[in-house]
């Protein structure tokens, strides 16, 4: 038995092809890890067409402390189609494990085995999957149930907890899928238990949350609709799209418990009209889309600028332009979510970085929006969406039920202004029913009493009230709209990011400090208006700035040049995955030696 | 046109306008529209109607697009939503799904309907969400000054079609019996007094009513629809009509060189708040109550 480690971490890639049970195989593995306590967060990659075959991978990294992002070597490889492994052995790093079939059907060509790509520093590990499988359940299908129980017994993790994920995942089928599943599991907990190890061992002892706190897994989107939820969501009204969709759906299954609504429109122009009405009619409304969808909505966002009317939209961003990449993730709606529309017509614009940051961001969105009588764009993207990681949710709900400034707030004389000119720049709002505020909301530029007015006085009045109010979005209560990580002072590089590649950015600046560079990131979460004051002052200490970001143009790199006048170094990708934590370290070490030369 | 047989004195009339109560529910803007607009007539109509149905100015919505009748909702005091060109009935949705207790109203003229916001009728049909539509049917573009719209004649010379328009007019009548919307009327701004009351009828119809308004314009369109043809041309719908009879109601409207005016088709079917409720109910497990009551009837 090898000494324990003391602290964890492991990433284990299941790859397979669509039907062997791939992202099944992934779930139970994340779900039980998570259940021991580890903290887990895993992201899996699979094809756009429904049928067929096509090449499944579920990634998933354990660790003890929280990890940022995914990482580029697997620790464990369990291939369940060779053909779609062979690839990726390359990625599993020196005293790495590759599970595979060692009794295959087919004969394999001289060098086309799995065995063939093993690199000597590598571990190969054969495993009878299709035999257990057949001893044990009669069947084959199981294959993906029994590299689980193997990799238990491999590193000595408690098979209770995988029975326990197996019994709940087929709960809802005949009995006879859990215990046949369970004995598949356990014929190969035994193998595993037994086989020769070298020195990898059992995982060390989970960090377990603390007292009161429970840590349960959550997707990007899974954490948008509880934020949703505890918000106090009351109208929600979506249109299918790649990624967006799960929020849809999940809404649709959960909002009508707690009395809310939802409806799926016939187009996303319907579904932003609606959510303006419902928001006009004083409901907390939203809904969620992708870039595409997003194009769509950008006129009717315009509405709810000019008309001040509160509204929350989730844009879950995929490769463009146009259909461009439905099922993979790229960061190039920025600058649709910051300008789209006619006219000049600033919103709120938030991106979190991680699945936490999803839960909070999306609470704290319809707070903005009711506060600041504006639209709310929460920028995600497909690999923030769906990628999985363990979060605690907070024990007392954390938004403020209701920020709306309405009519009891009004102070002046005789009729009713809905414009009226205040010190914050926000207008008491009446909504239908209450009595004595009748008003007519327009597109057209207004007088203060919401009257079409086109004097050049008035215009200027109140494109600067629009503007103005957002400033305070700001310093939103118990909000970060950015945040500085690393070395404090002055560094070498500094490096600014915003979305989900803000955890590789994390990672990669954690390996450079501990390669001696100087070296400090900032988090952008409000992208508009703009933390200036604070990005500016970052920028001060750092020597040269990087800007990864999933997109070809840099787009926060274009709005922060733009903005404040001052040079980044731009590191742009558009591959369809995430950033790889290589690429961005090996930027920083480029400029810390290019400032040393 | 019997009204207009006795003389009528101003303070008569005055008197009897202040005595009526439907006043309050007029804005203190002047309509913008030009002299002898038909649309003059609906504002009178849905002031006249909301009073009849005794609807409190805080409880009712209009909502409205882009065009001559989307200014609508600023010459009444009631609450407004003057929106984007063709988004009238998926905002009007959102403000109904919001708060069922509202009366909602979303009126447009006849582009905003079905040129740039056809794809939003049959939805709002089939779902029977419970508001009123109401098109102003001029059969011109007026706002943009008088270019051809999807309910203009064939052989319409206008601006943008100085050499005839080619495309032939949507019967706006057939579409709305064939998206499936529970009730379908029809009025003209010429009959003010049926127009009212026809808006009285589609407002207390529970769930989607859709009411048509011949409307001339008299500023761009001298020659199709205006006042001396659509006298001449409007009937009455025969008093045997069934209006349970779709198909009977499709004949109807199928005559569109003798437009029929009065109430094409009704029908009662749960609507878009009742499924909500039925939702609620299954989501929660507890019973429907009231809701399946109302569907039984």
């Amino acid at each position: 038995m090898a000494e324990q480690r003391e602290s964890t971490d492991i990433q284990f890639a299941v790859i397979g092809s669509a039907g062997d049970g791939t992202i099944a195989a992934g779930d139970i593995l994340k779900r039980a890890m998570a259940g021991l306590g580890y903290k887990v967060i895993a992201f899996d990659i699979y094809p756009a067409e429904i049928r067929g075959f096509g090449k499944c991978i579920s990634r998933v990294r354990v660790t003890t402390e929280q990890a940022y992002s995914l990482k580029r070597h697997s620790d464990v490889l369990v291939s369940l189609d060779d053909s779609y492994a062979i690839p990726h052995v390359g990625e599993v790093c020196d005293f790495g494990a590759v599970i595979y079939e060692a009794s295959p059907i087919a004969r394999q060509p001289e060098g086309g085995h799995i065995t063939a790509h093993i690199r000597p520093t590598q571990l190969p590990y054969g495993l009878n999957q299709r035999e257990i499988s057949e001893r044990a359940t009669n069947a084959a299908r199981s294959r993906n149930i029994v590299v689980l129980g193997y990799l238990a017994g491999l590193y000595d993790i408690d098979p209770q907890a995988f029975r326990d994920v197996i019994a709940d995942k087929f709960r809802s089928k005949a009995a006879i899928v859990t215990t046949s599943n369970t004995a598949a599991f356990d014929a190969a907990y035994e193998v595993g238990k037994t086989v020769f190890k070298l020195d990898q061992g059992s995982l060390g002892e989970p960090v377990h949350a603390r007292e009161g706190e429970t840590a349960t897994m959550m997707t990007g989107n899974g954490a948008i609709v509880r934020g949703c939820m505890d918000a106090g969501l009351d109208t929600f009204f979506g249109y299918p799209i790649t990624p967006a969709t799960t929020i849809l759906e999940r809404l649709a299954a959960e909002l009508p418990k707690h009395g809310g609504r939802v409806l799926q429109t016939e187009d996303e122009i319907s579904a932003i009209s609606a959510t303006i009405g419902a928001g006009y009619t004083g409901a907390r409304a939203a809904t969620a889309t992708s870039g595409p969808g997003l194009a769509l909505m950008a006129e009717m966002l315009g509405l709810g600028v000019m008309g001040e009317i509160p509204s929350v939209v989730f844009v879950s961003q995929r490769g463009g332009p146009s259909t461009g990449l439905p099922t993979k993730t790229e960061q190039s709606d920025l600058n649709i979510a910051v300008f789209g529309g006619a006219g000049d017509a600033q919103r709120i614009v938030l991106a979190p970085t991680n699945v936490d940051g999803c839960y909070r961001t999306a609470g704290k969105a319809f707070e903005m929006a009711e506060k600041y009588q504006t639209p709310v764009v929460v920028l995600l993207d497909l690999y923030l969406s769906n990628r999985y990681e363990t979060v605690v949710p907070p024990a007392k709900n954390p938004f403020a039920p209701s920020m709306n400034k309405g009519l009891d707030a009004w102070r002046g004389e005789g009729a009713y202004q809905r414009y009226q000119k205040t010190d914050d720049h926000v207008s008491p709002r009446a909504v239908p029913g209450d009595e004595g505020g009748m008003h007519t909301v327009t597109g057209l530029e207004h007088s203060e009493f919401g009257k079409p007015s086109d004097l050049p006085e008035n215009h200027m009045a109140m494109s600067a009230k629009r503007h103005e109010k957002l400033k305070a979005a700001l310093t939103h209560p118990d909000f970060t709209i950015c945040k500085r990580f690393g070395d404090e002072g002055p560094v070498d590089v500094g490096i600014l990011g915003w979305g989900s590649t803000f955890g590789e950015i994390l990672e990669a600046m954690f390996a450079a400090q501990a390669a001696g560079i100087r070296c400090s990131a900032m988090k952008v979460v409000m992208l508009s208006p703009l933390p200036e004051q604070q990005i500016v002052s970052f920028m001060d200490d750092c020597g040269a700035v990087l800007v990864p970001e999933l997109n070809y143009e840099g787009q926060l790199a274009n709005l922060i040049s733009g903005a404040l006048g001052r040079p980044v170094t731009r590191l742009n990708r558009v591959t369809g995955a995430p950033m790889q934590v290589e690429e961005i370290l090996a930027e920083i070490r480029r400029l810390a030696q290019a400032k040393a030369a | 046109m019997t009204e207009l047989l006795k003389p009528v004195y101003l303070e008569d009339k005055l008197k009897q306008v202040r005595g009526d109560g439907h006043l309050q529910y007029r804005s203190r803007s002047l309509p913008t529209w030009c002299p002898g607009c038909g649309y003059f007539s609906v504002a009178e109509g849905v002031a006249a109607a909301l009073n009849r149905l005794e609807v409190a100015l805080k409880d009712a919505v209009i909502v409205s697009g882009i065009g001559c009748a989307s200014r609508f909702p600023f010459f009444m005091d009631t609450y407004g939503l003057h929106t984007l060109h063709g988004r009238t009935l998926p905002v009007a949705t959102g403000v109904k799904v919001a708060n069922e207790k509202l009366t909602v109203i979303a009126v447009g003229g006849d582009g905003d309907a079905f040129a740039i916001g056809g794809g939003h009728i049959p939805h709002a049909a089939r779902r029977n969400v419970d508001i009123t539509y109401m098109v102003f049917d001029n059969g011109v573009y007026g706002l943009t000054k008088g270019q051809t719209s999807p309910t203009s004649v064939q052989g319409f010379v206008t601006p943008s079609t100085p050499y005839e328009s080619h495309d032939q007019p949507l019967n706006p009548l057939m579409m709305l019996l064939s998206y499936g919307a529970g009730w379908v009327g029809q009025a003209y701004a010429g009959r003010p007094h049926h127009l009212a009351d026809m808006i009285v009828e589609a407002i207390a119809h529970r769930g989607f009513s859709y009411l048509h308004i011949l409307s001339p314009c008299v500023t761009f369109d001298k020659t199709e629809m205006t006042y001396s043809n659509l006298d001449v041309r409007v009937r009455d719908l025969p008093p045997d009509h069934d209006p349970a009879d779709r198909m009977a109601a499709m004949e109807q409207a199928a005559r569109t060189a003798a437009p029929a005016l009065g109430l094409f088709f009704s029908e009662t079917r749960p609507t878009l708040g009742d499924g909500f409720a039925d939702v609620a109910a299954r989501a929660t497990g507890r019973p429907a109550g009231k809701t399946k009551a109302a569907r039984k009837k």
